[in-house]
């Protein structure tokens, strides 16, 4: 978008104009310079960029990965090479040279028995970012599988979790130890030809998690992975694979922060979830990775096919997400609710300021009978943020008894931003019952009047009236991340009230 | 691909090219069936210049567009398929046999109107009713206007509709010929409201016919536009009908739109509008009738403080689709909008409806609120439906909501424990449903025609 009317415009509309002096107040808090921003100088062992079938092979063979793996990369590239870029969505950027994005980066020691023998350098980065993993292990509850770049290099928990019979792994780990499992399950839920970018993941995915929770089992405690892009023009491809087998329950948490780069990093994550019979599976995301300067310049694209798969009877897969950074966003977390009575839940809160974008949403396949959905959407959009829910909600001819509500409300934060709304409803089933609201706002001057009667400061004031209105979708998001979204949220609108 | 099928001057070795599938190679003949739509020359070296020049544009602008298809966002939900097999060809010349006993049964009676008829897409004067207009009023034919006082219209034909929304625009714009037309001067009431009926009659090939209308309200006036669309019989035909609206400062339309077409007829109609500073716009859609009907509604507001307010009913029943788009684009500041869509599908029917509302960076103080309720009666019924908000100000008030669901079970059930048989209550509860829209009509005779229609396809429907 052009800056050129909002300049004219100031001029002569006073409204804008007051509006402009009070977010010049807070620029020295918008200038502020990206909290997480630093790099960690390690030795990787990078593959230059570029991408063929040689590339795809020697990622295939530094993994050591048996033959079918590398055929179903293979499939997966050739298919990939055969379709379009996708350009239907409402964000705009240059296109992306997929020629210069180098495909494997590896940090060079390996092996590590325990966390002594963990590079101390990378230790420190984790505690930069305030999650030391020797605390995370004397944390109860929580168990980390960090990812530094693409290969994970410290596993915690793991026994803990054995006991259980849970598998909570490294996908190339998974490769090597539950080939059967995961053949059998991967590319199930996200074909290699689903769409572009998954198709590329497809060919090219270097790491991610493989959770397996067997029978009857409530997995222990919350797993979460903590993923870091950390070598400048590596794309991350991560494969996350979540099966819940009949009668478990797994929480997943993922949180993202990445270090400052000038250049566009590109991200194109798959991740699947599988659950069977009277499974629960709950997936959730915080995301923060650097959203480019002031300009948009060299923030992340962030481009992530998401989707889950009710596939037993009584089984729930519910997403929960707080996107506030990148550049651009791009992702879906869809349920397909093929088992009777399944359930599957959107709740989602994203944030664009600056020259933020995000196309985001949720799609909801109703193919069972009884199977119900709930879609709760709040966006807020600041600066020149664009933001965009794209959803939909389909429920097929056999879908008797079908139900869903969706919401989806925006919050526009000053004249340049913008909030779209694009839901798509197919409905083939007398018996569904179907609603959809949507609103779209600004703060109202009454609330703010309000609290700022009361002696709080403006910022204070939205920041209190923003969190009021995400509250729907904070409360499904387990403890500690909750605390870290509302702060997170706080710190993201510092300077773009005004 | 498509453009290039359509396109008459492509080089003819294109299309054997061996690169083609087997799916391009049929929607490459299946583009030449509208081609026979655009006229052979864009110019009969009658009109005034800037006409011929508005139609060639146009037959230019649908070789360039071709035919949409699924991966076209607008037809999504809308196959071409049935409408392309039917081989329409224009209907050449006005049809003159009818007299006004033919179409006694399709008028309203105790309706007091001025009344326009189009039979085929050709003004019919010998069935219309022009008598006793208001001083300043025009309203006749396009065709007999175009010739004698062209200049009356050169500010507005083809102005308010602009490029088009898509092909079908696109080409009713190249084969501009006749109409109605209304203007009324500034300040003018029209007494009685203006009936526009399209009657359509069954043609040895398959037709179809193309009436573009023009209606124009200068400042203050005031005026009720009622248009119909009705058939002869079971004909099997395609009206491709596009009407432009211009509404002055401060001047109000309220515009009643009924499509009962024949259960054989296919349907493209676009309402074209742009609305002064403080105009009104006042619409009710009803959608009854047709095999497959398409309804674009476009709304521009070229001044602040105008309000336009369209609300629309639909019933959808076995083999039947009907679609509305409507395009509401805020520019301006200080202007509102209203959409109230209500559906009822049943039997193997599908509807469409998609609605956008746009509000660009400077339209603050913009107020719309877009609503769309469906009631799904059957197994084999389909709805899709998609309101969308692309909001680029922040000092608004926008909201949609839409619905799809049966008849609450627990409203059945009181009704049945007052003893009234199930048919009946289900009947009766469609109809409370349909009757917020049908009680807005506001004009008597055209809501009891309507009421009526609707009772009876419910009754015949398989609820």
């Amino acid at each position: 978008m052009s800056a050129t009317p909002d300049d004219v415009r100031t001029a002569d509309n006073p409204a804008a104009a007051s509006a402009g002096d009070a977010s010049a107040e807070y620029d020295h808090l918008v200038q502020s310079e990206y909290e997480h921003g630093f790099v960690t100088q390690i030795e990787s062992d990078t593959l230059p960029p570029g991408l063929d079938e040689s590339v795809i092979a020697t990622i295939s063979q530094r993994k050591g990965e048996p033959q079918w793996m590398l055929d179903w990369r293979l499939a997966a590239y050739r298919k990939w090479l055969e379709m379009p870029t996708p350009e239907w969505a409402a964000v705009h950027h240059p296109p992306i040279d997929f020629q210069a994005v180098s495909y494997f980066s590896a940090p060079k020691r390996k092996e590590l028995k325990s966390l002594d023998e963990v590079d101390p350098l990378l230790l420190e980065t984790y505690e930069k970012l305030g999650i030391p993993i020797e605390e995370q292990k004397a944390l109860a509850g929580v168990a980390v599988d960090a990812v530094f770049d693409s290969v994970s290099v410290a596993t915690t928990f793991r026994e803990k979790l054995a006991e259980a019979g849970v598998i909570f792994c490294s996908i190339s780990e998974a490769v090597q130890e539950y080939p059967e499992l995961v053949q059998k399950h991967l590319g199930t839920v996200v074909p290699q030809t689903d769409n572009f970018y998954a198709g590329l993941n497809s060919a090219v995915f270097t790491d991610g998690t493989f959770v397996y929770v067997p029978k009857n089992t409530r997995c222990p405690m919350e797993l979460s992975t903590y993923f870091r892009i950390n070598e400048a023009k590596t794309g991350q491809f991560e494969r996350t694979l979540i099966v819940a087998d009949e009668g478990s329950y797994v929480s997943y948490l993922e949180g993202c922060t990445a270090p400052q780069r000038d250049e566009n990093q590109l991200h194109a994550a798959v991740v699947e979830l599988i659950a069977m019979d009277n499974a629960e599976i709950k997936y959730s995301t915080v995301q923060n990775w650097y959203p480019g300067d002031e300009e948009g310049r060299g923030g992340i694209y962030n481009f992530v096919t998401k989707r889950g798969d009710c596939r037993g009877v009584n089984s729930k897969i519910s997403w929960t997400q707080v996107e506030t950074g990148s550049a651009i966003t791009w992702k879906y977390p869809s349920c397909i609710l093929r088992g009777d009575n399944s359930v599957g839940e959107f709740y989602s809160v994203a944030v664009t300021k600056g020259r933020q974008q995000a196309d985001t949403g949720t799609k909801m396949i109703h193919l069972g009978r009884n199977t119900s959905s709930t879609i709760v959407s709040k966006g807020i959009s600041a600066q020149h943020g664009i933001q965009s829910y794209r959803g939909l909600v389909r429920i097929a001819a056999k879908a008797e008894g079908a139900r869903n509500h969706t919401q989806c409300d925006s919050l526009l934060i000053g004249d340049k931003c913008a909030a779209n709304t694009f839901p798509y409803i197919e409905v083939k089933n007398p018996g569904a019952k179907m609603e959809h609201e949507a609103t779209t706002s600004k703060i109202s001057d009454d609330q703010l009047f309000y609290c700022r009667s009361r002696g709080l400061s403006e910022e204070d004031a939205v920041s209190m009236i923003v969190n009021g209105f995400c509250k729907e979708v904070f409360n499904e998001l387990p403890m500690e991340f909750a605390v870290e979204a509302q702060k997170l949220l706080s710190i993201s609108l510092e300077g773009a009230v005004g | 691909m498509t453009a290039a099928a359509l396109n008459t001057q492509a080089p003819t070795g294109k299309a054997a090219t061996p690169a083609l599938t087997p799916a391009q190679t049929s929607a490459h003949t299946q583009a030449q069936a509208l081609d026979g739509w655009l006229p052979e020359r864009a110019t009969d070296g009658q009109d005034p210049a800037w006409v011929e020049t508005l139609r060639s544009a146009a037959a230019e602008r649908a070789r360039a567009l071709g035919l949409p298809t699924r991966k076209n966002e607008g037809w999504r939900y809308t196959g071409l398929q049935a409408l392309l097999q039917q081989g329409f060809a224009p209907v050449s010349e006005a049809l003159e046999a009818l007299q006004p006993e033919d179409i006694e049964d399709l008028l309203l009676p105790d309706l007091d109107a001025y009344r326009v008829v189009m039979v085929n897409g050709y003004f019919a004067p010998a069935l219309s009713a022009l008598d006793g207009l208001p001083n300043g009023v025009v309203l006749g034919g396009l065709h007999t206007t175009l010739t004698e006082t062209p200049d009356l219209l050169a500010d507005s034909l083809g102005e308010v509709a602009g490029d088009g929304a898509h092909l079908f625009s696109a080409l009713n714009t190249a084969t501009l010929s006749d109409g109605m037309v209304l203007l009324a001067e500034r300040g003018v009431l029209l007494d009685k409201p203006v009936e526009l009926l399209h009657l359509s009659v069954g043609t040895e090939s398959p037709g179809v016919a193309q009436p573009r209308h023009l209606v124009r309200l200068g400042e203050g006036a005031r005026g009720t536009l009622i248009e119909r669309y009705a058939s002869l019989g079971d004909a099997t035909y395609c009206n491709n009908a596009l009407i432009e609206l211009d509404l002055g400062h401060d001047s109000v339309l309220e515009h009643r739109r009924l499509q009962l077409e024949s259960p054989n007829a296919f349907h493209v109609s676009g309402v074209y509008l742009r609305q002064g500073t403080s105009s009104r716009y006042d619409a009710i859609n009803i959608g009854l009738g047709g095999r497959w009907a398409r309804t674009d509604i476009i709304t521009r507001f070229a001044g602040e403080h105008a309000e336009c307010d369209l609300q629309g009913l639909y019933l959808a029943g076995d083999g039947q689709l009907i679609d509305y788009h409507l395009d509401v684009r805020h520019a301006l500041p200080h202007c509102s909008s209203r959409e109230n869509f209500k559906g009822i599908v049943h039997g193997k029917g599908k509807a469409v409806f998609d609605g956008l509302v746009y509000v660009a960076r400077d339209a603050q103080q913009t107020d719309a609120a877009m609503s769309n309720r469906n009631l799904l009666l059957s197994q084999n019924a389909e709805i899709d439906t998609k309101p969308q908000l692309e909001i680029y100000a922040d000092d608004v008030k926008c909201s949609h909501g839409t619905t799809v669901g049966q008849i609450e079970p627990e409203m059945l059930f009181y009704l049945r424990s007052r003893g009234i048989a199930e048919g009946l209550a289900r009947r009766m509860l469609c109809l409370g449903f349909a009757g917020e829209i049908i009680g807005a009509l506001g004009i008597e005779p055209l809501a009891e025609h309507v009421s009526e229609v609707v009772g009876q396809r419910l009754e015949h429907a398989p609820l």
